[in-house]
């Protein structure tokens, strides 16, 4: 496989779940990751324990949303960790990275430790670079993108539109929110947050929605993550205390959310094996067991149909486009 | 100092780093910037560091054979930083590879060993194709043409791989126009639907365990026609089956075929693959028939 400068090697990944999960489990990280379907009190309070909120959204370079009032201030002076992205298609192992550094009294597996040690003096720009330049990190990342059984490089296909996608890491550090974007110089501050009630996530939840609405509607695509931690072990040891006579029904609500979250495992797993698959094979013999029940053909035609249909759509719609201007 | 009549007999991107005071921490400068080894224009070996953004040569050491050694820093963390040291001397010049792709450190390094022992040393290169290093001289060039990267406006230095980001997100519109130029009559994704495969495996459940044998290895669940279906309905299996499609419109995947146990011909598109695959169908059934006669 030939490896072009715009990413040193770096393959692009899915932003999922159960990749960000499974990259955590590599780095010997007891968090994983869920999708966050709303900002809610509610939807967060299930959550607990959070450590930090992902904000993933397309990036449009025309928009640049420095023209647009943003909140925060950049703080040249962030004394957490922050590493700028140097490379593309690290972005989502660099912005789990951005938010592990600056977690207190992190557990974590030797090589991810060091390398926050061995980077902890440098400024952001350096540390990017170590970052892009671990090569087990890497191959961690790699884990989880499709193997090449052709180079698709050079080939000048399209790329996929994924790459376009920007990562924004929001978590407490030092008693104030920080946003970490790694294509921005600094880190950037948010208000202090009051320790009672919802804590940092209430800014959190402030400031996100504050930014989804500078972009007019429909102009934005993103999704959140949620940084939390595994919720199996406590609520495994919740389940052996509530096994105690007498707890019954609370011993079937653990139960029953542990069957979830082993469900969600199962859901990843599978998932991850079919990322880390070259389906070429599959692809070869379901064509193949197609010719042999002599559905092929049938297959062929109604295919080039679909893609004639298609063809005619596309061109009814340019058709249209040019009337407008 | 200068390059001009100097023979140039290697030359790579690489920056500086610097030891922090009072410590044994090497810390990579961000500095742009590329080493050249000369036979300069006094017929002296020269270790030259030049700034890839101002163009100034920043560092001109003169190197005397077997004195000096460029090896690697193996404490340092991202395993790209080197150090030139020096038989005669405890002087020490850190620096770190900075070409984007880590995987011809080593060929730079080995060539630069080979000529700092030998002036007449011939180096040896794997590749010389996708990077555009024909020999010393043009790799030379090629550096310093990239290294005249516009300044951005809004006082933040983006970096060479942010520039390429941006220029790939701007261009990749351009690159599917070429790609859907070869206007195809018809899709693989079109065929591998649920749609086609379901009624298949209810009417043919004969054929379902041939492709056990393709599904992934470490699937948490046993191979079986439901597995089947959620891989088919998946989208990771849907990408993977888009993938292959454009892979193979542009007729270049004659040797991959090959390894499918294919001839060359059904590499060259989406026809003669389907037109193969019927042969390879037709073929086995054929055989099933003999060996039951």
């Amino acid at each position: 496989m030939s490896v072009d400068d715009e990413t040193s090697g770096w393959q692009l990944t899915e932003s999922d779940p159960g990749v960000f999960s499974e990259l955590l489990k590599s780095l010997g990280v007891p968090l994983i990751v869920d999708d966050l379907y709303s900002l809610d009190a509610d939807s967060l309070a299930a959550l607990q324990p959070l450590r930090a909120l992902i904000f993933l959204f397309k990036w449009i370079p025309t928009s640049s949303d420095s023209t647009s009032q943003r909140a925060g201030t950049d703080d040249p002076e962030f004394a957490g960790f922050f590493a700028h992205q140097v490379v593309n298609n690290a972005c989502a192992t660099l912005a789990v990275l951005n938010a592990l550094g600056n977690i207190p009294s992190l557990e974590s597996g030797p090589k991810l430790s060091e390398l926050l040690r061995f980077s902890a003096d440098m400024d952001p720009q350096t540390r990017g670079l170590v970052i892009t330049g671990s090569d087990w990190l890497r191959e961690m990342h790699n884990a989880l993108s499709p193997p090449s059984a052709f180079s698709l490089d050079g080939l000048g296909l399209p790329k996929k539109a994924e790459e376009a996608y920007h990562f924004v890491v929001y978590l407490p550090v030092m008693g104030a929110l920080y946003e970490l974007d790694g294509l921005k110089p600094h880190a950037l501050r948010h208000e202090a947050f009051d320790d009672s009630g919802e804590g940092w996530l209430k800014t959190a939840r402030q400031v996100i929605e504050a930014r989804i609405n500078t972009y007019p509607v429909g102009a934005l695509e993103f999704s959140l993550l949620a940084l939390r931690e595994d919720p199996l072990p406590s609520l495994r040891s919740q389940l052996d205390r509530a096994q105690a006579p007498g707890q019954s029904p609370a011993a079937n609500e653990l139960l029953a959310k542990i069957s979830n979250e082993n469900a969600k495992r199962e859901r990843w797993a599978f998932e991850n094996s079919l990322r880390r698959h070259n389906h070429v094979g599959l692809v070869q013999g379901l064509l193949l067991a197609l010719a042999k029940g002599g559905k092929l053909g049938v297959a062929e035609e109604s295919a080039k149909k679909a893609m004639k249909e298609r063809i005619e759509q596309r061109r009814a719609r340019g058709a249209d486009m040019d009337e407008d201007e | 100092m200068s390059l001009v009549g100097a023979q140039i007999l290697l030359a790579f991107k690489a920056g500086r780093a610097f030891r922090r005071e009072g410590s044994n921490t090497v810390i990579p400068n961000p500095t742009k910037g590329a080493i050249y080894l000369t036979n300069g224009a006094d017929d002296l070996l020269h270790f030259i560091w030049r700034n890839r953004d101002t163009g100034e040569l920043e560092e001109d050491l003169i190197l005397f054979q077997f004195d000096a050694s460029f090896v690697k820093v193996s404490q340092s963390g991202s395993g790209r930083v080197y150090v030139l040291k020096f038989a005669s001397s405890n002087q020490r010049h850190f620096f770190w590879m900075q070409d984007a792709s880590s995987t011809r450190d080593t060929e730079f390094v080995e060539n630069l060993n080979g000529l700092l022992q030998d002036p007449d040393f011939h180096c040896h290169w794997s590749t010389l194709s996708s990077t555009g290093g024909a020999g010393p001289s043009s790799r030379a060039g090629a550096s310093s043409s990239t290294a005249a990267g516009p300044a951005s406006t809004s006082g933040f230095q983006a970096t060479p791989q942010q520039l390429a980001t941006l220029q790939q997100i701007l261009m990749s519109g351009g690159r599917g126009a070429v790609a859907q130029a070869q206007a195809p009559d018809l899709s693989l994704t079109d065929i591998l639907t649920p749609g086609n495969l379901l009624p298949l495996f209810t009417q043919h459940p004969e054929l379902v365990p041939s492709l056990f044998p393709h599904l992934p290895p470490d699937l948490p669940v046993p191979p079986s026609a439901d597995a089947l279906q959620r891989i088919i309905h998946s989208p990771q299996f849907r990408s993977a089956v888009s993938n292959f499609d454009q892979a193979l419109r542009t007729g270049m995947l004659g040797g991959l075929v090959r390894t499918l146990g294919l001839p060359e011909e059904a590499g060259t598109g989406i026809g003669p693959f389907l037109r193969a695959i019927q042969e390879q169908a037709d073929r086995e059934q054929d055989n099933n028939t003999m060996d039951t006669d």
